[in-house]
């Protein structure tokens, strides 16, 4: 009997290549070589837009998308927006801006609640945590996208931030929002979405930007090094693509058996 | 002890533990881990049924307040709540006692109300598309002017009337369709993948703890 299965050691090679990638970038961080990031405006307009609905009087909405955790290519989107999430939460009470999380995943309510509790006791102000407002709306996905809607259009808030899987439901969502005059800051990772989020938010997070999200609000040195590594990752994709159109077009069938390996 | 259970390195270890016990059987044939695997997504699925309880209470919470306090429209929530409580109990998993799925009022309320409201739904995007689109077609500057010529081509091309006219504009829309758009998407897929893989490593190693109280101790 194999111990390894045949077909997947060539995705296993690459994921400990990675892993070894973003391990060693993190070691030459901890000896003070932090790679740079480069600015993404839609990352960096969270605090204006937070600011903005504060002078405005109005609340920010901030929405971690509508999938669960447990899917293999969705899941990650929401554990992106729930990073953007904490961020957008402790900058909402540090300004004193009442922050509303419409929620569909049942199994994703007391995640989010959670990171909005703990950043409100951790500014010592645990007795204004209101549950309420973290709010699971419908499992359902148009009964999620019109209770969304419905509060939008009724509390008008100043800054609506979606980072995180979306489907039919996101230009109905950024559409109401820009209709309102929310500031709109969006991102997602679902290809057939990111047009109708570019045509109606104010910024967009496009795809891979999203999961670099974190590294980027928190600063944490060993995140954005691990974005390194995963450069790492996309360079050897970029060489094995080009490697493969190389050899395709030679009739060679090499890389194609490497990667069934 | 409280303090203890409250660390953050139990949930970090816990998602180590769990993630290794779904990537390992992927790659490697070890029976007795493909059963553990097995049991922990069953696990996970009785783990999801729990949350909708959660959901419901947090449906009867919200509601419940704004019927208490009688704010703006808090007759729909009695709706909402009437309705929840319904659903909830005409389809409960027990057909000896004519519940479940093939329960009358839970079919004719699935049929005659869920379904038409969430078919309403989903065509109402039609209209947001319009919008949007009147909003995008706006040559402003280089890149929107691109992006209005591709479009009106694009719309162009999936009209019938202008095809049969001008058949040169069938082609070109597809070739905008499958050369730049399809190398933008895939450009755009891979990356959200390596993106979605590098979280997923640093998941794995316990960098990550955005998803963990903010990530903090």
């Amino acid at each position: 009997m194999e111990i390894l299965i045949s077909g997947r050691i060539f995705g296993l090679v690459s994921l400990l290549v990675i892993m070894a990638a973003v391990a060693y970038y993190i070691r030459k961080s901890q000896e003070g070589k932090v790679p740079s990031v480069r600015r993404i405006p839609g990352i960096d307009a969270i605090d204006e837009s937070i600011g903005r609905a504060v002078e405005m009087g109005r609340p920010v909405f901030c929405s971690h998308g509508i999938a669960n955790l447990r899917a293999a290519t969705t899941g990650p989107q929401t554990l992106a927006g729930l990073s953007v999430l904490s961020y957008v939460a402790k900058r909402c009470i540090d300004v004193g801006a009442e922050l509303y999380v419409p929620v569909r995943q049942p199994e994703v309510w007391p995640v989010a609640a959670d990171i909005v509790e703990t950043e409100f006791k951790l500014a010592g102000k645990g007795d204004e945590f209101d549950p309420d407002r973290i709010r699971f709306l419908s499992n359902n996905q148009f009964g999620f996208s019109s209770n969304y809607m419905g509060m939008l259009m009724r509390q008008k808030p100043g800054a609506n931030i979606m980072v995180g899987a979306y489907w039919a439901e996101s230009l109905q969502l950024a559409e109401t929002g820009s209709r309102i005059g929310a500031m709109q800051i969006t991102g997602t990772a679902q290809t057939s979405q990111i047009p109708f989020f570019l045509v109606v938010s104010d910024y967009c997070l496009i795809g891979e930007e999203i999961y670099s999200a974190g590294a980027y609000l928190t600063n944490d040195v060993q995140l954005i090094a691990s974005l390194a590594g995963q450069d790492v990752g996309r360079i050897i994709a970029v060489i094995l693509g080009l490697l493969g159109a190389i050899t395709v077009t030679l009739g060679s069938n090499v890389l194609i058996n490497l990667f069934r390996m | 002890m409280s303090d203890v259970l409250r660390r953050i390195e139990i949930p970090i270890a816990l998602t180590i533990i769990a993630t290794l016990i779904q990537v390992i059987p992927y790659y490697v044939n070890i029976p007795v881990l493909d059963t553990v695997a097995s049991r922990a997504s069953n696990s996970v699925l009785l783990i999801v049924a729990y949350a909708t309880f959660i959901g419901v209470i947090s449906i009867l919470q919200v509601h419940g307040k704004r019927i208490q306090r009688q704010s703006e429209g808090w007759y729909y929530s009695i709706l909402v709540i009437g309705f929840t409580v319904i659903m909830a109990l005409t389809g409960l998993p027990l057909p000896e006692a004519g519940l479940g799925v093939n329960n009358n009022i839970y079919n004719w309320l699935f049929t005659n109300v869920l379904t038409p409201l969430g078919g309403t739904m989903y065509s109402i995007i039609a209209f947001f598309i319009t919008s949007a689109a009147f909003r995008a077609f706006r040559a402003r500057n280089l890149e929107s002017a691109i992006v209005l010529v591709a479009g009106t081509i694009m719309v162009m091309g999936n009209a019938p009337l202008i095809t049969n006219l001008i058949p040169p504009i069938a082609d070109i829309s597809l070739w905008i369709r499958e050369v730049p758009n399809m190398a933008t998407m895939r450009g755009v897929m891979i990356g959200a993948a390596l993106g979605s893989i590098a979280l997923a490593v640093r998941t794995l190693m316990g960098i990550e703890r955005g998803y963990l109280r903010g990530g903090q101790e």
